[in-house]
């Protein structure tokens, strides 16, 4: 049993738990929710059954090139969709989030993601290496369960359901802003000081992740401070998952700096 | 200076900077920072001399960007200082009496009739609201509610800090910006190629250091495993500590950090080897060949060594000049395109008894165009088979009071975070009055002896668990005799 055999096992799980959720779509009932979030669960630990080979098979932690970037931030959406799940339930979400966390499974899966373990680079061998990308990964998991709950606030027409779909998002972001800034901002500084000798250098990576987080500050201004929810509260929550997209993809492969390993 | 103070304060305003430094930031990640002129005229044409004026091609130094920051910065003491002082005022004394109308207007509310009954029925409704009362307070409490009265109000409040941790954030923050701008002002960095055995001082360090050895690991296949510099701290003359720098593992002396930058090889101390045969004559072809190959010796020199081939004629070899990337230049002078070895060149000379016998250029990568001159040339092969030169390793020296100021920064966003989020303010408030009182409801004698609670409760995160939380201590109460 190899890793890409866990892989696969783990994403035709993910396929089997977005079925139920849509089957829950449109039957409402709530067998298929359950079966949707059963399915996420066992997906989500065979997929980390996978990252642990992975890691031992590399002897590096799994997330130095797009491929293993990419397996680890579909599991850190399952993950996400499960803490969101449990604590404010919401199985109308399950379906569009596992879309995510399928289509980021299937993008790393593609040929065009070199899936070799390659030994580390000296830069990348550090414990900060652990901290800063799983953290950081984390935070934008919630950002994206954040960005589908603000897309369905945006298209939903029952009161109730735009009530509960701007308040989950808000949550989303309370729990993404502070993993956010601590893997991607705080570890991001501590190891580039120990790496390149100066905690920022406005690489654009560095320079996207800061305009992610101002965009996610901004999100809480205007909603803690101004009173913004709703609509307003939607578009930047979502403005801010694509920036922090960007800082993930974008950077990589349309502009050039620092941080050219992932 | 209330309006400059109004205008400063303003969340409005940090919303307009926040936008404007995003704007910025995505400019500068569009247009590559701290080119050339040229690289800009040749990228942008017209447009590229414009661009350079407007420090859009060094935007994060930019006067305006720095502007925008300073502003920034501004807005944050102002927004903080002026909502502060009426924090403190609520954290240490609140307000304990609520109106009942101001509470039926909460999102979170309830009403309902505690006691009464048998028991304190002859005893009048003063006894019944001061029990009611302490049964309410004794319900909060157990909550892990801190409860204040006054009268007939009752003010509970769980989690008080949870209110100072956007203005903790925003501390954090400014200690950030003085931090980077200490980095701008008193930070400095500055490279030190050392070879190994050299010894270096660090420019305003006050020591020196002595590269003892430079390892270059490699993986099996090919990659660069890892740089290690093991190097030794010199003061006044004296050895301090030997440590080995790597990537990842600064040396950290005298508020200096050294960190492994880059390496290169000294090719000017280059060790070339060379193989000096004899040219197939007119004999028998198999002859001659074996006789070549007992006859070829190779060599390894240094640029100006004279090596002996050992031969019996005493052959001697001499590398005159090397040339790691040759090129031929004006006037026919042979000279370096770069120091990289991409086109090794060698001008060697032979000697026999003192006499030069044949010299000439001899390439690396080009044996076909080696010319030999000289008495011996056309008996005489010289073929460059390799190289190789010593490497030395580039050491960044840094020292950068700023740093601690952005740790301890990083220190109180954390805090302020995880306060703002995860301790969240919850308040209830009640008013414990005879039924009716408040209201002048029409069933207020229906139910004598009964005490009516008016309740409302608010919180600024976390309202569905507070909500559930308000809903059991409701509960609770109702339950209570």
């Amino acid at each position: 049993m190899t890793e890409a055999t866990f892989f696969t096992a783990a994403f035709i799980l993910y396929v089997l738990s977005a079925l139920c959720y849509l089957a829950f779509q449109f039957s409402r009932k709530e067998g298929a929710a359950a079966a949707g979030l059963a399915a996420a669960f066992a997906g989500l630990v065979v997929h980390a059954v996978a990252l642990v080979l992975r890691t031992f098979q590399s002897g590096h932690a799994p997330f130095t090139n797009m491929y293993e970037s990419l397996s680890f931030l579909a599991w850190a959406v399952v993950l996400a969709l499960i803490i969101v799940e449990w604590r404010f339930k919401v199985p109308k979400a399950g379906a569009y989030v596992m879309l995510i966390a399928i289509a980021v499974m299937a993008l790393a899966s593609s040929p065009l993601m070199p899936k070799e373990a390659a030994p580390l680079v000296p830069a990348l061998q550090s414990y900060w290496l652990w901290l800063h990308v799983s953290v950081t990964l984390l935070g934008e998991a919630f950002f994206a369960v954040a960005f589908v709950t603000s897309i369905m606030y945006m298209r939903a027409k029952d009161p109730e359901k735009r009530e509960k779909m701007d308040s989950v998002s808000y949550r989303c972001v309370s729990i993404g802003f502070p993993l956010f800034t601590l893997g991607g901002l705080v570890f991001g500084m501590v190891w580039a000081e120990k790496a390149w000798g100066t905690y920022w250098s406005w690489d654009p990576k560095e320079v996207w992740s800061l305009i992610t987080w101002f965009v996610f500050a901004l999100y809480l201004h205007t909603r803690i401070v101004m009173g913004w929810k709703g609509k307003r509260s939607a578009i930047i929550a979502i403005l801010g998952f694509l920036a922090a997209l960007f800082t993930f993809f974008g950077v990589n492969y349309l502009l050039s700096g620092l941080h050219s390993y992932a | 200076m209330k309006r400059i103070i109004r205008f400063f304060s303003s969340v409005k305003l940090a919303i307009v900077l926040i936008i404007l430094l995003v704007v910025a930031s995505i400019i500068g990640t569009l247009i590559p920072q701290g080119r050339d002129m040229a690289e800009y005229e040749a990228r942008y044409g017209r447009m590229g001399a414009p661009l350079v004026r407007l420090q859009l091609t060094d935007v994060y130094r930019s006067v305006w960007f720095l502007s925008i920051l300073g502003l920034f910065g501004l807005n944050i003491v102002a927004c903080t200082l002026t909502r502060l002082g009426g924090k403190v005022r609520r954290a240490g004394h609140p307000r304990v009496e609520s109106d009942p109308k101001e509470l039926a207007g909460y999102k979170i509310k309830d009403k309902f009739r505690i006691g009464g009954g048998d028991k304190g029925g002859g005893k009048g409704g003063s006894g019944d609201a001061e029990k009611a009362k302490t049964l309410v307070a004794e319900a909060l409490k157990a909550a892990h509610y801190k409860v204040r009265a006054a009268g007939n109000h009752l003010h509970g409040r769980r989690r008080i800090d949870g209110i100072f941790g956007s203005d903790i954030v925003h501390l954090g923050l400014l200690v950030i910006i003085a931090g980077g701008i200490l980095t701008g002002l008193a930070g400095f960095k500055t490279d030190v190629a050392l070879n190994p055995g050299e010894t270096r001082d660090v420019p305003r360090g006050g020591f020196a250091v002595r590269l003892e050895r430079f390892d270059t690991e490699m993986y099996t296949n090919g990659g660069v495993k890892d740089w290690k510099s093991t190097v030794t701290v010199v003061e006044g003359g004296r050895d301090v500590r030997t440590q080995v720098i790597e990537v990842n593992h600064p040396l950290v002396h005298k508020g200096f950090s050294l960190y492994q930058m880059a390496y290169g090889q000294n090719w000017e101390a280059a060790t070339l080897e060379l193989r000096i045969g004899r040219k197939a004559g007119g004999a028998g072809a198999a002859e001659a060949a074996a006789s070549d190959a007992a006859a070829a010796k190779t060599v390894k020199a240094k640029v100006g060594e004279i090596v002996r081939l050992g031969d019996p004629e005493m052959t001697e070899i001499l590398v005159r000049q090397f040339i790691p990337d040759f090129l031929l230049g004006e006037n026919n002078q042979p000279e370096s395109r770069s120091l990289n070895p991409n086109n090794p060149a060698a001008y060697v000379e032979v000697r026999r008894g003192g006499k030069k016998i044949a010299e000439g250029w001899v390439f690396a990568a080009y044996p076909e165009i080696t010319r030999l001159r000289g008495e011996a040339a056309p008996e005489m092969t010289i073929d460059f088979l390799d190289l190789d030169a010593p490497q030395y390793s580039v050491l960044q020296a840094a020292k950068d009071p700023g740093v601690l100021l952005i740790w301890l920064g990083c220190l109180l966003v954390m805090a302020g975070l995880f306060l703002a989020f995860y301790r969240p303010t919850w308040e209830i408030r009640m008013v414990v009055g005879a039924a009716g009182a408040a209201d002048g409801s029409a069933a207020a004698g229906a139910e004598a002896g009964k005490v009516e609670i008016t309740a409302g409760g608010i919180a600024a995160k976390n309202r569905d668990r507070f909500e559930a939380e308000f809903a059991r201590v409701m509960d609770e109460l109702r339950s209570a005799k």
